[in-house]
């Protein structure tokens, strides 16, 4: 039982590893949203700029992470993804909501001639 | 203290450090939980169930890693994912609806403008601003060379008039002329020939017989010849011509004809005809108009000639 318990300790604190690389997916996934947010204009939409910009941070951070053997750099890789794809969504929600604002004043002005 | 009451101490800690992990769940975790909980409720569960359901798996990662380790940097890093699948949940859910709004809309006539064509449209205001600069461009030249055709215009018109004027003053010239001519012939003859205009006037009328002094009767006369002159080009020259019959020697007719030649034409300069432009000659008997035969067609050939020719004309 001590065993265990000092192995469970030991297992508690980091291991000691030379590298543990992003895989290849993760990668290519993170860095394709953030291009995505940028084509789409997440940078003029100041909700969709914070999390481009976390996106990259933690892109930054997880390959630092990667090639120090932080096996932790997988799950950062994926924060900079999932922040990545919230700033899509989030610059094509303003980009949508305005052609969305505009189509409900047309129409009420096509109502309004429609019933003088 | 023993080996034995270390690992003792040491399992105690991690026992109990184990379990205060396992109650208080991390801020992360909390949050993304309410946030799902709260998505579910709402537009999400309807309009993004997809989104939702993935969400709801990122969040499971993380309550297992929760459950099993407890409040781990790994823990955090799942529930942070999560909080940011459900915010993407709801954005889309969000999203969906406006695109129904837009359908609802354009099934009823509207034209929707849909953003992907903001940049179209954008472009094409550029290129209609484009079209209205050049437009004022090609106005204001227009304008100009408008102006510049006014003016020209003007200038032309101020030609024609001028050139009217002149043309109305010619013929004002020409009908003077033509009435002093007019008047000319009842006192003189008139006839064009290879030198010009030729002003005959009878010595008879000018003269009395072998003088050169002109008679009072003349001078009426050669006033009317001096008009017709004057109303003449200013580019004409004049040669006055003395001629005699061939009765006498040419010794005294040379002399009598130059001198009732230069007679005459002494007093059309007197009466305003420029002198450099009119000479006088004689001609004695040596260009007659007819024989000698007779008396009369030696009165005709006394005569004195006025002749208006062209700039080059000059005296024989």
């Amino acid at each position: 039982m001590t065993n265990k318990v000092v192995t469970a300790l030991a297992a508690l604190g980091l291991a000691g590893c030379a590298s543990a690389p992003i895989p290849v997916y993760q990668l290519e996934r993170a860095q394709s949203s953030i291009r995505g947010a940028e084509e789409i204009g997440a940078r003029s939409v100041p909700a969709a700029a914070l999390h481009l910009q976390l996106a990259k941070d933690e892109t930054e951070t997880a390959q630092s992470m990667a090639s120090k053997g932080d096996i932790r750099s997988v799950l950062v890789m994926a924060r900079a993804e999932s922040d990545a794809e919230l700033a899509i969504g989030l610059a094509r929600e303003v980009a949508v909501h305005s052609d969305a604002v505009r189509a409900t004043e047309d129409l009420k002005a096509v109502r309004a001639r429609g019933n003088p | 203290m023993t080996t034995r009451d270390m690992n003792l101490t040491a399992t105690i800690a991690l026992a109990s450090l184990m379990s205060a992990c396992a109650t208080v769940a991390p801020p992360q975790l909390v949050e993304a939980r309410n946030a799902y909980a709260a998505s579910s409720n709402g537009l999400a569960a309807k309009l993004t169930p997809t989104e939702l359901y993935e969400a709801k798996k990122a969040l499971d990662k993380a309550n297992v890693e929760f459950d099993n380790h407890g409040d781990t940097l790994e823990c955090r890093d799942y529930a942070y994912i999560a909080q940011r699948k459900v915010e993407l949940t709801d954005t889309k859910a969000r999203t969906e609806l406006d695109r129904q709004t837009i359908a609802e809309a354009s099934k009823a006539g509207v034209v929707v403008r849909d953003s992907q064509v903001k940049a179209t449209q954008a472009a094409l205001a550029v290129s209609r601003n484009q079209i209205k600069e050049e437009r004022r461009d090609n106005e204001a030249m227009t304008n100009d060379l408008r102006a510049i055709n006014t003016a020209q215009s003007k200038d032309l018109q101020t030609t024609v008039t001028q050139l009217e004027a002149e043309k109305q003053a010619r013929v004002a010239a020409e009908t003077k002329l033509t009435g002093a001519m007019n008047d000319l012939k009842a006192i003189a003859a008139v006839k064009d020939d290879a030198r010009g205009v030729v002003i005959t006037l009878s010595g008879s009328v000018l003269f009395a017989s072998g003088k050169y002094e002109l008679l009072n009767t003349a001078m009426t006369k050669l006033d009317q010849v001096a008009e017709a002159i004057k109303a003449q080009d200013d580019d004409k020259r004049m040669v006055v011509e003395g001629h005699t019959d061939n009765r006498g020697a040419d010794s005294i007719n040379q002399p009598l004809s130059l001198n009732r030649a230069t007679a005459v034409r002494n007093y059309l300069v007197s009466r305003g005809v420029e002198s450099e432009k009119i000479t006088a000659v004689g001609m004695s008997s040596s260009k007659p108009v007819t024989d000698n035969k007779t008396a009369e067609n030696r009165a005709n050939n006394r005569r004195v000639e006025i002749v208006i020719g062209s700039p080059g004309l000059s005296s024989r």
